[in-house]
């Protein structure tokens, strides 16, 4: 059984519950054993280190530094907590940081070493559970369904810091995915670029027609629903469409899914225990389309 | 010779017909996009129309999109470009006016230098010196990399605020009002951090997406310059707006259980001090997400945003000690760097 070091981030355990509960049963379907890091901290979200750099590295060095003690690759599931994890690691490279920052750490026995890896569940889908095992898992291939994949910025960009040459299935890692559990994909300029979340509350106009038009571009192109990494990006698709739709002044009625939730369907696994009741975008004529 | 399939991105103002155009080219190793461009035009169509000028990544004419994302025609290579793409696809800059197929009008985009008024204001009280205004290696190493932008556009073309909102200042002239606020020869910092904190299409407008970053062709860094002047901003007190208020109150969650407090967040933003005043715009802010929550209740989302999920017990308290050492480091620095200043002054002669 594969192990990890699992961390859920905020929103998963907070507004968007369904992600985090899909993710544990699609982890057990796979036969995944997570181990949750309940003491860990927020990343921050890069919005810590707005004012407080060195606080928000500091954190993420805890955070990796019990991934390492414990000796288990990390996993996160959220396009954010990946990005400002790995964003962390590239600063500590710098030994010199690495020692100052590790300075907060020794109190609780920890060490940050700089062998943590963090990778989100779609990544690890696709490099350690591998497209043979989930497809001999698939029940339900989701033929009849058009996905349009929304990756949340920080799965995408910096490049730097995300090893694509070394794992050059990560540069359209959704696509894959969609594909492999049989849907077809829907492509659309605003699939790598920002959902608006981050600003929602300090310009909501803004914020909102970011959403609005990548909405407006997915629907018009024919896609049943977006998928997404990002639980960030989920709020603003989701939970903030009505608004949005009265931004940009148009219709959108699209369901936004959590990339587990998307496995969990074409494994066969039941709705509910998908969270796919606890959306805002109404999920049921999605999934009447597939029979679920 | 390998032969390569572009498709461009045309636009003919005389006419109004924007459509695209395939052309095929024969391409040796190491050819550029620009290269080729240069083929389509000299041996097809001469009235494709984009602008070049270098050919060495330094003038900054050449950037347009290439597979969607801007970048410097003349130094990326055609191989590199299909494997991003193929055909590859060639097309203006985006968030500004097209004039004819690559050709953009800049305007927007060079006014907002002028807004951020990105020139050196020296000391007015010191005399000019001998030769040239001096700056220390140390101080520059620190910001230099904002001092390498060539004016192409590339992040301007890429920034997914610019895109809705034609006030954002935009990357470029952001990255070099930072590249002012750093140099220790100007004197206008202060008022700098204050308009860049205060101006509507400010810093704090920026989303944080890494799209300059990713198109910039010299390494600027644009969104790593937005992000220091945030916390320059914040550190010289320019804290009466949004985005410091949304920074203290995600802080402040954290610090108490280790993890983001989507509870109160909202609150924090728009700011309770502003709410307890009775501030109107704060209090319609606070209504307009009365919409959102109950939304939220529907969906039995509330329910577990207000159980409030924290790190546990053990992971608080080390959260809140690392917290606590952070900002007695922080006080044990500023104590050296107001020693620093004072020392600094002195040898300057003080002003």
């Amino acid at each position: 059984m594969s192990k990890y070091a699992f961390w859920p981030g905020c929103v998963a355990r907070g507004a968007a519950p369904e992600l985090y509960t899909s993710t544990l049963a699609v982890a057990e379907h796979l036969g995944m054993d997570l181990v949750e890091l309940e003491a860990a901290a927020c990343t921050g979200a890069g919005i810590i280190s707005d004012g407080e750099p060195y606080l928000q590295d500091v954190l993420n060095a805890r955070t990796m530094a019990m991934s390492e003690q414990m000796d288990l690759p990390l996993m996160d599931i959220c396009s954010t907590c990946v990005g400002v994890h790995r964003l962390a690691a590239e600063k500590f490279r710098e030994v010199d940081y690495r020692i100052r920052i590790n300075h907060h750490l020794a109190p609780e026995g920890l060490e940050y070493r700089g062998t943590a890896d963090p990778r989100h569940l779609l990544w690890i889908l696709l490099e350690d559970v591998g497209i043979d095992k989930i497809n001999s898992l698939v029940k339900k291939p989701l033929d009849e369904l058009n996905l349009g994949p929304f990756y949340g910025c920080y799965l995408v960009r910096p490049e730097r810091t995300l090893d694509f040459d070394e794992n050059p299935t990560r540069r359209n890692s959704l696509e894959q995915l969609i594909e492999i559990l049989g849907a077809t994909t829907v492509t659309y300029d605003g699939m790598t670029k920002c959902c608006g979340f981050p600003i929602l509350t300090t310009n909501k106009k803004n914020s909102l027609t970011m959403a609005g038009t990548h909405l407006d571009e997915a629907q018009s192109k024919g896609a049943d629903a977006l998928v997404t990494p990002c639980p960030l990006c989920h709020l603003n698709l989701d939970a903030q469409q009505p608004d949005a739709a009265k931004v940009i002044d148009r219709n959108l009625n699209l369901p936004i899914l959590h990339v587990p939730q998307l496995l969990g369907l074409a494994m066969g696994l039941a709705p509910e225990k998908l969270g796919l009741t606890r959306h805002v975008v109404d999920t049921n004529r999605l999934l009447n389309k597939i029979g679920a | 010779m390998a032969q390569q399939e572009f498709t461009i991105q045309r636009y003919n103002p005389d006419t109004d017909e924007s459509y695209e155009e395939s052309f095929t080219v024969d391409v040796q190793p190491g050819q550029t996009v620009l290269d080729s461009l240069n083929a389509i035009k000299w041996e097809q169509d001469g009235t494709l129309s984009f602008r070049m000028s270098c050919r060495h990544a330094i003038c900054g004419s050449c950037a347009m999109k290439v597979n969607g994302q801007s970048m410097l025609s003349c130094q990326t290579q055609v191989d590199a470009a299909a494997e991003r793409g193929d055909p590859i696809h060639v097309g203006p800059q985006g968030n500004q006016h097209v004039i004819k197929d690559l050709v953009v009008d800049v305007e927007k985009f060079l006014h907002q230098f002028e807004r951020a008024e990105t020139w050196l204001e020296p000391y007015e009280d010191q005399e000019p010196p001998e030769k040239e205004y001096r700056q220390n290696v140390e101080e520059f190493d620190h910001w230099s990399h904002a001092s390498t932008c060539i004016h192409c556009g590339a992040c301007y073309s890429d920034c997914t605020v610019a895109a809705v909102d034609e006030n954002f200042l935009g990357p470029a002239a952001l990255a070099k009002a930072y590249r002012f606020v750093m140099d220790s020869r100007d004197a206008k910092r202060d008022e700098r951090l204050k308009f860049l904190a205060e101006e509507e299409g400010g810093i704090w407008d920026c989303t944080r997406c890494y799209m300059c970053v990713q198109a910039c062709p010299k390494d600027v860094l644009p969104m790593d310059a937005i992000m220091e002047l945030r916390t320059l901003a914040i550190e010289a007190g320019h804290t009466n707006n949004h985005g410091t208020r949304h920074h203290k109150g995600f802080t402040s969650g954290v610090r108490k259980r280790g993890r983001l407090d989507e509870m109160m967040l909202p609150v924090q933003s728009v700011g309770i001090g502003r709410l307890l005043t009775g501030n109107i715009g704060a209090h319609k802010e606070m209504m307009d997400y009365t919409p959102g929550a109950i939304r939220l209740l529907k969906s039995r989302k509330l329910l577990t945003i207000a159980q409030r999920h924290g790190a546990n017990a053990e992971g608080r308290e080390q959260i809140e000690r690392i917290f606590d050492e952070v900002e007695a480091e922080k006080h044990h620095h500023n104590v050296d760097a107001d020693a620093f200043g004072a020392e600094f002054e002195t040898a300057l002669g003080g002003h």
